[in-house]
């Protein structure tokens, strides 16, 4: 056995010799870890919408009824020209009319009859590189000569915005509390950890032992308790978002709100856990170190 | 081996532990230190392991000044001195060989040298076949004897014995003592720090006495 190997067996061997303190480490730990794993995904999935939205929203320009297929094109090429346009796309009046329709859904037998009347207008739908700069393309659009109108809902996406910008920031505050709180309770399990090896530490020291042989161990209980907690939550959020993402896509529509699939995120959350284990594990154990060994 | 050159050590509000003494313990003595409680015996051990710091003075073990020592070596001097408590200092939890064994890991010896040194320091402590008993299963002597065991275990040129026999009754004392001479027979620098009189006059070895921290008698064949 080499010298490396008997700490680390010491290490573990320390965990089962303080073993109801331990377990009751790991299940507070595993505890914020939940929590914050669950922030962490409410986040992801708020970003990750408010991006398809950021992406997907775009003005909508109605042209002007009675204009040649070359004044088209024309109004086609300007709106090309303006910076920030991502994307164009020309709805003619049926589509129109087709889109309508979708719209209203189960009500749409209030548009029976109405398919040849023309009423609904041509537009272009233009996407942006940027949401940030939608206004100031909106105005430019709406200086073209033939479009009459252009709408584009600034207030919802504003609010999405605003709103996970907020969420961003109160989930921050949130996640950098509970790591404080996991690190105290770590770092608090090995102070008990020292003190109860206390004697052993004292013999180590006069028979010679190196700072590093003393404190080894201990790192190598925090960050065991840091990652078994961390593996221990990712089973259970695996579990749980799986049966929230099958329940929510199957039971009940979800409007525009999308899941990320699981299958596209469990490997970031494995290593965002076992990171934040081993950080918080390792982190614990050496400011307690610090403390009471002097190091 | 061991040498204390114009040594003072003054704790706080001027108390003066040890006042300017010179003593100098060759390599492969036996010497006692002796002197009622408070003349200076436990500060002494302490400097020589550096866990106190003389105020002024130079303190040379192996012909290293060890007052220039940095920190991260003083597990290296530790290594070279040997220590037996009068309380044993033992870990209750461990076998008689875990204890040893312990001792071994700490100096990162090899899995080879683990086997040989256990084998070697049982014998010269007469400990052959308790290997798996626990020190509570073991008569004081023999705790103390484990004791013995781990500090050799780590083949330390000096060894010090700090009152090992104040908790044995005198017959296991003296066997104690046996085994002691034994070892310094085989070249490790011995010093025992001792109230045990009788022991001390007996064995006709070194005697140095301290008292309010002077070395107030230090005979090469003396008595207590």
């Amino acid at each position: 056995m080499t010298t490396n190997t008997y700490l680390i067996k010491e290490g573990y061997d320390n965990l089962n010799k303080h073993g109801s303190k331990t377990i009751s480490t790991m299940l507070i730990i595993c505890a914020t870890m939940l929590i914050l794993g669950i922030f962490i995904i409410i986040l992801q999935n708020v970003n990750s919408n408010v991006e398809t939205l950021r992406l997907e929203q775009g003005l909508q320009a109605f042209i002007e009824d009675k204009l040649t297929d070359e004044d088209i094109a024309y109004i086609e090429d300007q709106i090309r020209l303006i910076d920030g346009v991502s994307e164009i796309d020309y709805m003619d009046k049926s589509e129109a009319f087709e889109d309508a329709k979708n719209q209203f859904k189960d009500q749409d037998y209030f548009l029976e009859g109405l398919e040849n009347l023309d009423i609904f207008p041509a537009s272009f739908i233009v996407k942006f590189t940027n949401i940030e700069e939608a206004e100031k393309i909106t105005a430019e659009v709406e200086k073209i000569e033939g479009i009459y109108k252009v709408k584009y809902n600034a207030s919802t996406i504003d609010a999405v915005i605003s709103i996970s910008k907020v969420a961003n920031g109160f989930l921050l505050s949130v996640g950098i509390v509970l790591l404080i709180v996991s690190i105290f309770i770590i770092s608090n399990t090995i102070k008990l950890a020292v003190y109860s090896n206390k004697r052993e530490i004292f013999i180590m020291r006069y028979i010679g032992a190196t700072n590093s042989f003393i404190v080894k161990p201990f790192i190598v209980e925090g960050a065991i308790m840091g990652v078994i907690s961390a593996l221990i939550s990712f089973i259970i959020i695996s579990i749980v978002y799986v049966y929230v993402y099958v329940a929510l896509n199957t039971n009940f529509a979800m409007g525009i709100f999308r899941f990320i699939p699981y299958s596209t995120i469990w490997y970031q959350i494995l290593i965002a856990y076992v990171v934040l284990g081993l950080f918080i594990g390792i982190f614990g154990s050496a400011i307690s170190l610090k403390k009471y060994l002097k190091v | 081996m061991i040498e204390f050159v114009n040594v003072t050590k003054k704790y706080d509000h001027d108390v003066c532990a040890m006042d300017n003494v010179n003593i100098r313990i060759e390599k492969g003595e036996f010497a006692f230190l002796v002197g009622p409680s408070g003349s200076g015996k436990s500060t002494f051990l302490k400097l020589m392991i550096k866990e106190e710091e003389p105020t002024s003075g130079k303190i040379l073990i192996d012909g290293k000044d060890i007052t220039k020592l940095k920190k991260k070596d003083i597990p290296f001097l530790r290594r070279k001195i040997g220590f037996v408590f009068q309380d044993f200092r033992l870990l209750y939890d461990r076998t008689v060989e875990e204890n040893i064994i312990f001792a071994l890991r700490i100096i990162e010896a090899t899995e080879k040298d683990i086997k040989a040194q256990l084998k070697s320091v049982l014998q010269m402590v007469g400990l052959v076949g308790k290997e798996k008993y626990y020190p509570n299963q073991l008569s004081g002597g023999e705790q103390q004897r484990v004791a013995l065991a781990r500090a050799l275990a780590t083949k330390p040129p000096i060894l010090i014995a700090d009152e090992p026999t104040g908790n044995l009754d005198p017959k296991t004392a003296e066997e104690i003592f046996k085994t002691l001479l034994e070892i310094n027979a085989r070249g490790t620098t011995i010093l025992v720090v001792t109230h045990a009189k009788d022991i001390v006059n007996e064995l006709n070895k070194r005697v140095i006495a301290l008292d309010h921290g002077k070395v107030i008698k230090d005979d090469a064949r003396g008595v207590y």
